[in-house]
């Protein structure tokens, strides 16, 4: 059994966006991932946080599930949105507010406010 | 140079590519912009167009040689 994927997963699975970034949206730690919660927060994306910087096994899980090498990654619900490029040009064109509204609802923007989780277990 | 191990390994991948370029963005070797222009991509999702330069590019990531890599993918026509 491996714990941390399961719970790597499960946010993947649970969370309606669920945002792999380097830092917290508080205390961002990478241009990459400053880019793409920028991109999210105009889309008015319901983000949900994980930071992978506490331990550099959430980072080779992650890429193990997703099949993508870099950080950040954006999924919606429990599909992968993708990286900053994407994530920045998918916002330009306004298709990310229709794949939110599409996979979320025409309310998602009044879904929640971003949260943070931590996935790393305690050693 | 860094580039320089980037480059053939698109041109490689993007034999046909109508644009290839590899910037390298702070001068350090490690953060890159590439652009890539080819029909590879025609058709294909966003995603899927930046998973094919992720593959084409796996071993560099993978060893650190690519600290941060920006990509831009576009169609030929």
């Amino acid at each position: 059994m491996n714990e941390l994927r399961d719970q790597i997963q499960n946010v993947i699975a649970t969370e309606d966006v669920a945002f792999f970034m380097k830092g917290t949206p508080y205390l961002v730690m990478c241009g990459n991932s400053m880019r793409a919660l920028e991109a999210l927060r105009a889309a008015g994306a319901p983000v949900t946080a994980v930071d992978v910087l506490p331990d550099p096994r959430i980072r080779q899980e992650l890429s193990a599930i997703s099949g993508w090498p870099t950080i950040p990654q954006v999924f919606v619900r429990g599909e992968l949105i993708g990286g900053a490029d994407i994530v920045e040009e998918l916002a330009a064109s306004g298709e990310l507010e229709r794949t939110l509204e599409e996979k979320l609802g025409p309310d998602y923007r009044a879904t929640g406010a971003e949260r943070v989780v931590a996935v790393a277990s305690p050693v | 140079m860094n580039e320089d191990r980037l480059r053939p390994l698109l041109e490689q991948a993007f034999p046909d590519a109508a644009e290839l370029s590899v910037e390298d963005r702070t001068g350090g070797g490690d953060h890159f912009q590439v652009t890539v222009a080819s029909t590879r991509f025609e058709g294909l999702p966003l995603i899927e167009q930046h998973r094919l330069v992720n593959e084409a590019l796996a071993a560099p990531l993978a060893d650190g040689t690519i600290h941060e890599l920006r990509i831009k993918t576009k169609g030929t026509s």
